[in-house]
């Protein structure tokens, strides 16, 4: 091989390396990404029962049902809308009636989302964004301060 | 009056940055060698005074002075002593203070050990420096100043989010902090380096222990705010793929590159351009990372109180700085000479290689991070990207990389012989190989990827091993000869086979506790028992306890090892009074390198508690791992060579004597 | 005045940083050529220890050092950039500059944004004053440090005890009261402020924690009229109205005739009479219970207070539970009208968006009340 069939081909291998990469993004970003939707988002999108999504909103007052053993019902809601959410294991420490939380899972064919997270955050003034976004969207929730 | 000195020091090191980046760049435009001069003096100037201010801060918390407003809101005075401390920097003002600190060491430090650089290298080094802390500077002063005063003062604070009350987040940040900001040096050497048009022999052999320096800090930052996630957040989970974490995980990953392709550049003035890329990456990257944390354009878990005000600014700096050193380096990097050839299997060509990898693998956890970004102010939609999708690329990426790992070291530069090489590797691979037979065979539980895994960390370790025997000539010599042999070789050696042989120890870790944990939740009443990997864990109840600013339910077990009572675990549930704020402390049992791992949940109705347990195998290899990456880099700063910016002491003497008037 | 000394001083310090390295006389700058030179040397002699060593060998060593000698020629070759020198006069402009930005920036930014008249206020030192000088708040803190000191002061903790009831630290002053009768024993009186605080604490609801502590004081004092009283307004919590009732009424008659306590105790019991007898028009007042206030006289007292409480939400607009009276005092007057326009005021004054006015709202709806749309 002279240098510059030599040079051509560890460009080539890179190049193919990258091509292979980006198409493993792409693949990627098409499969294993989740849609965030609040419950008033729900009754324009159709979300198949299966598809992963992420579920945002405020925890229903009075909807937070401890059943046997660590199964917990609770309901989601924009103050418009609710979905029912069922839940199997540790609450986060600011998980509380009317916080706003984001839960990830799958809606089961009877219409209740079955999380298998649920993340309040950190801070106790703290409004997960997407949440508060939502909410601005529908003149619910003015900020605190 | 203290507060007011820290506040106007603050503002007078803004000036002096501003006279640090103008002064000695007019000097070198115009050939005033008096001008140039002014670069080091008032970087170390700077430095004192911005120490001053960060000092005065620091007094503040510590006598609980809440007539400044940073104080009042991220402080008590029921707070331990360290956590006063601590709390400077657990906020965002204090932290951008500390930052900019940093910056300014990392500036004064140049200033005192360059002397044996090439005096408008050095200056020109400290003018970008000068600029990135006078944009730093400017935004503390303008959006976030820690010396806000309120009057009258209140007489309590509102105490530091207590999740921050730990001493691991005591020292995630500064460790991190050092790491981004070191790489600040390897970016002001390359747009220096463009600036001048040139590069100096000096300037791979100045920004090797930059890099590495920078690189053990960010090891060691990453490292401790993993751990402190797992045992804080009382998840038991060491790493997320959120936001936060990949922010500080993209400057590792174009710093690991970039540390090896210096390597090229300094051995055979190669990769120059490149390098010089990375080196601007990597601080870009670095960047990013302050810029996505500090404005809260991106959900994460670790978002504290965040302000899109601040957020525009930082993105300005952001712009500024980056596009400013890309467009530098579009415009100049072709006038910079390439240097020395080389066949692609060689040291050389495993060091491309290993860039391309890290570098793509850069590039893919940038894309998972910033497509949610962008797909929303596209499209408008609101989408995660969590962790199946940075499995599903950064694996298959990481994986050959790491097969490669051990031939590096053992290829000679220039033209290498692989087969050779993989000759020497036998014995490494047979054991390897035996390590995934023993492990599918004998551990339950264990799956062919689990197996395989524990191969691939094995391979790893002895490679590492193995590069050091083949260079002290085991099997070869004599066993004196080899030890004498051993003993001579030069420190960067042993950091390199250190740092490896963590990578395989975390890598360990890491295949043990994803393949092979076992999780278990229960209700539990007081005598309860739960089976949990040959564990017997028996609940004993919950005992209420007082601390000093917090209040808790402390949820007492005990654990048996094959009926024999083997101790104690204490996982509670916290309540920070001042705020209100509810927290779990996980309860860890450590076994060897093993943990058991007990988080509590609510309380249920029939006087019952919900536990979570977890076995985690092997789960403390994950940071030892980088514990020992850490020594890895450190060893190889040691290095002679690497102590001098240039040559030995005789020739540095001179260039020294001529320069101590600018001191 | 010492601020403005230092604050001097330190920008003195600052420009002479700038000022010595400007009126230095210089050499010409390092040369980067040398520079070059000394590097290469060096990796010149690092191969001939790694020869001899045996790290590499003569082959490879000579390679490597035909390639460096190279590199040294290359170097050698190469021109001084950093060697020309400028023209004096520029150069001096640049200097006066630099030297005056450093003052006039720092102290003109300062003076935008500093606070130089402000004081520092360390905590200890601010409750190290006078204590005829401390506010209340300083005194409490200052009580409260002596007691982080020393825990076991039971008298300490009796004297902050009733301080935080009075400044609405209920939690604070429910721990306070557990130490005291952990330290000093318990007494009635001490047990039934523990559970008025805890009581307080939440809101005013007697929780089992409360009433655990009233139950001590009982036994301790079964005549002691607070505790009495208090177990009083938890049975009529829980909705046990004909027993609450008893039991005000047992109290009502051990009190004296002069006893300010009784017109508090006639409010509370009519209050349960007159509260869940709104909607069942089959129970009829018990007209015998003992020299109460009459029907007519009650409906006057409550329309009156009524009234202050529309007044005081008039210049109190904000107070959220204060509407939620409101509202419930109108339902309990038989006024609906009056209760849909105080909800609509509420909601008004709370802000129709916020999370007050959206609780008025629910707390409303459940007692039929609701907003006109």
């Amino acid at each position: 091989m002279t240098r510059k069939q030599k040079r051509l081909s560890v460009i080539g291998g890179a190049m193919a390396f990258l091509a292979v990469a980006s198409g493993l993004v792409f693949y990627a970003l098409g499969q294993k990404t989740s849609y965030f939707y609040m419950p008033a988002d729900l009754q324009t999108a159709s979300v198949e029962p299966g598809q992963r999504i992420r579920l945002g909103g405020l925890v229903e007052k009075g909807t937070v049902v401890r059943g046997a053993g660590t199964e917990i019902a609770f309901a989601v809601t924009d103050q418009v809308h609710s979905v029912r959410v069922a839940y199997s294991g540790i609450l986060p420490d600011l998980f509380r009636e009317e916080q706003g939380i984001v839960t990830e899972g799958v809606f089961r064919p009877d219409g209740v989302f079955v999380a298998d997270s649920v993340l309040a955050k950190h801070d106790e003034n703290y409004m997960p964004k997407e949440v508060a976004d939502g909410l601005k969207e529908t003149g619910l929730w003015q900020h605190a301060q | 009056m203290i507060v007011e000195i820290g506040h106007f020091s603050l503002v007078l090191a803004f000036a002096l940055s501003l006279v640090q980046f103008a002064v000695p760049l007019a000097g070198t435009r115009m050939g005033e060698a008096r001008l140039v001069a002014v670069a080091g003096p008032s970087a170390v100037a700077g430095f004192a005074l911005t120490a001053l201010s960060f000092a005065v801060l620091t007094a503040a918390y510590v006598q609980s002075d809440f007539s400044v407003a940073n104080v009042w809101e991220n402080s008590h005075s029921a707070k331990p002593l360290l956590y006063k401390v601590t709390g400077v920097w657990g906020n965002h003002e204090g932290s951008m203070l500390l930052w900019v600190l940093i910056l300014a060491f990392f500036g004064a430090l140049v200033a005192w050990f360059g002397t044996n650089l090439p005096a408008s290298l050095r200056a020109n080094v400290l003018v970008v420096q000068g600029l990135v802390g006078a944009a730093f500077l400017l935004f503390i002063l303008a959006t976030s100043n820690p010396f806000a005063r309120l009057d009258p003062a209140p007489l309590e604070g509102r105490d530091l989010n207590p999740i921050l009350q730990d001493i691991g987040l005591a020292l995630h940040p500064p460790l991190l902090y050092l790491g981004y900001v070191g790489f600040s040096v390897c970016f002001s050497f390359a747009v220096a380096a463009l600036i001048e048009g040139r590069i100096d022999a000096a300037w791979a052999r100045w920004v090797r222990p930059w890099t590495l320096a920078a690189w053990v800090f960010l090891t060691g930052g990453i490292a401790m705010g993993s751990y402190w996630a797992y045992y804080e957040l009382g998840w038991g989970g060491w790493w997320f793929w959120d936001p936060v974490e990949n922010a500080s995980f993209l400057p590792w990953l174009s710093g690991t590159a970039l540390l090896h392709s210096a390597i090229v550049m300094e051995k055979r003035s190669a990769l120059k351009i490149w390098t010089l890329l990375l080196a601007i990456l990597t601080f870009s990257l670095s960047l990013l990372g302050t810029f996505l944390v500090r404005s809260g354009v991106l959900t994460s878990v670790h978002a504290f109180a965040t302000d899109p005000a601040r957020g525009l600014f930082i993105l300005l700096i952001l712009v500024f700085f980056i596009g400013g050193s890309l467009s530098l380096f579009a415009l100049r990097a072709s006038t910079l000479s390439q240097g020395g050839l080389f066949h692609p299997v060689s040291r050389e060509g495993a060091l491309v290689l290993n860039n391309l990898f890290l570098t793509t693998a850069a590039a893919t956890v940038l894309t998972g991070t910033l497509y949610p970004l962008l797909v929303e102010a596209v499209t408008g939609d609101k989408i995660s990207v969590g962790a199946p999708f940075f499995n599903l690329t950064f694996i298959p990426l990481a994986v050959p990389l790491l097969l490669a790992v051990p031939f590096g070291p053992l290829l000679a530069w220039k033209r290498g012989d692989l087969w050779a090489v993989s000759q020497r590797l036998h014995a490494a691979l047979g054991c390897a190989l035996l390590a995934v037979a023993l492990v599918w065979f004998f551990v339950d539980g264990a799956g062919v990827l689990a197996a395989l895994g524990i191969g691939l960390a094995a391979w790893l370790m002895l490679g590492a091993l193995t590069d050091l025997a083949v260079k002290a000539g085991v099997g070869k010599e004599r066993p004196a000869v080899v030890w004498r042999r051993l003993k001579g070789l030069s420190r960067s050696i042993f950091g390199t086979a250190a740092a490896h042989f963590g990578l395989g120890l975390s890598v360990l870790g890491i295949v043990a506790v994803t393949s092979l944990e076992v999780e278990r939740i229960e209700v539990m009443r007081p005598g309860d028992t739960v089976e949990i990997a040959g564990y017997t864990l028996r609940f004993e109840g919950l005992v209420p306890h007082r601390g000093p600013n917090f209040t808790e339910e402390q949820g007492r077990f005990t654990y048996f090892s094959g009926g024999v009572r083997a101790g104690e675990i204490v996982s509670s549930k916290r309540l920070y009074t001042a705020r209100q704020m509810p927290t779990t402390e996980a309860g860890i049992a450590t076994r060897g390198f093993s943990q058991l791992y007990v988080a509590l949940g609510d309380a249920t109705a029939n006087d019952g508690v919900v536990v979570r347990a977890w076995w985690k195998p092997q789960v403390l290899l994950i940071w030892i791992g980088g514990l020992v990456m850490m020594a890895g880099g450190t060893i190889s700063l040691l290095d002679r060579r690497l102590r001098v910016g240039a040559p030995s002491r005789r020739r540095a003497r001179p260039a020294r004597s001529a320069e101590a008037p600018a001191e | 005045m010492p601020f403005w000394i230092t604050a001097a001083l330190l920008t003195l310090l600052a420009c002479l940083a700038v000022l010595l390295p400007l009126a230095r006389r210089r050499d010409g700058a390092a040369d980067g050529a040398d520079s070059d030179l000394a590097v290469y040397q060096d990796q010149l002699a690092e191969l001939d220890r790694d020869l001899a060593r045996g790290a590499i060998d003569a082959a490879e060593a000579g390679e490597a050092r035909a390639e460096i000698g190279r590199r040294i020629l290359k170097a050698a070759g190469k021109a001084d950039v950093a060697g020309a020198r400028g023209n004096g006069r520029a150069g001096r402009i640049v200097a006066t500059l630099a030297v005056l930005a450093v003052p006039l920036a720092s102290w003109g930014i300062y003076a935008a944004i500093g606070s130089p008249n402000l004081p520092a206020q360390p905590l200890a030192a601010r409750l190290d004053r006078n204590p005829a000088e401390n506010t209340v708040f300083e005194l409490v803190a200052r009580a409260e440090r002596h007691l982080a000191a020393n825990p076991e002061d039971g008298r300490g903790w009796e004297v902050l005890a009733p301080i935080y009831h009075r400044i609405g630290r209920f939690d604070d002053a429910a721990t306070a009261w557990g130490h005291a009768i952990r330290l000093l024993g318990s007494t009635a009186a001490r047990e039934v402020a523990l559970g008025e605080a805890v009581a307080s604490a939440a809101g005013g609801t007697i929780t089992p924690e409360a009433k655990a502590a009233l139950e001590r004081a009982l036994a301790l004092e079964p005549r002691n009229l607070k505790a009495r009283f208090l177990m009083a307004a938890a049975l009529a919590q829980e909705g046990r109205g004909d027993e609450a009732a008893g039991a005000f009424r047992a109290i009502l008659a051990d009190l004296p005739e002069a006893s300010p306590w009784r017109a508090t105790i006639a409010k509370a019991i009519s209050d349960l009479e007159g509260g869940p007898q709104a909607g069942s028009p089959g129970g009829g007042s018990d007209a015998d219970a003992g020299g109460l206030i009459s029907d007519k006289d009650q409906a006057e007292m409550i329309g009156e207070m009524v009234a202050g409480l529309d007044r005081r939400l008039r210049e109190n607009p904000g107070d959220a539970a204060g509407w939620q009276r409101l509202v419930r005092s109108y339902v309990v007057l038989r006024k609906p009208d009056e209760a849909a326009d105080a909800l609509a005021r509420g909601i008004d004054a709370l802000g129709a968006g916020s999370e007050a006015a959206a609780g008025l709202r629910e707390f409303a709806a459940g007692l039929g009340v609701n907003a006109k749309e």
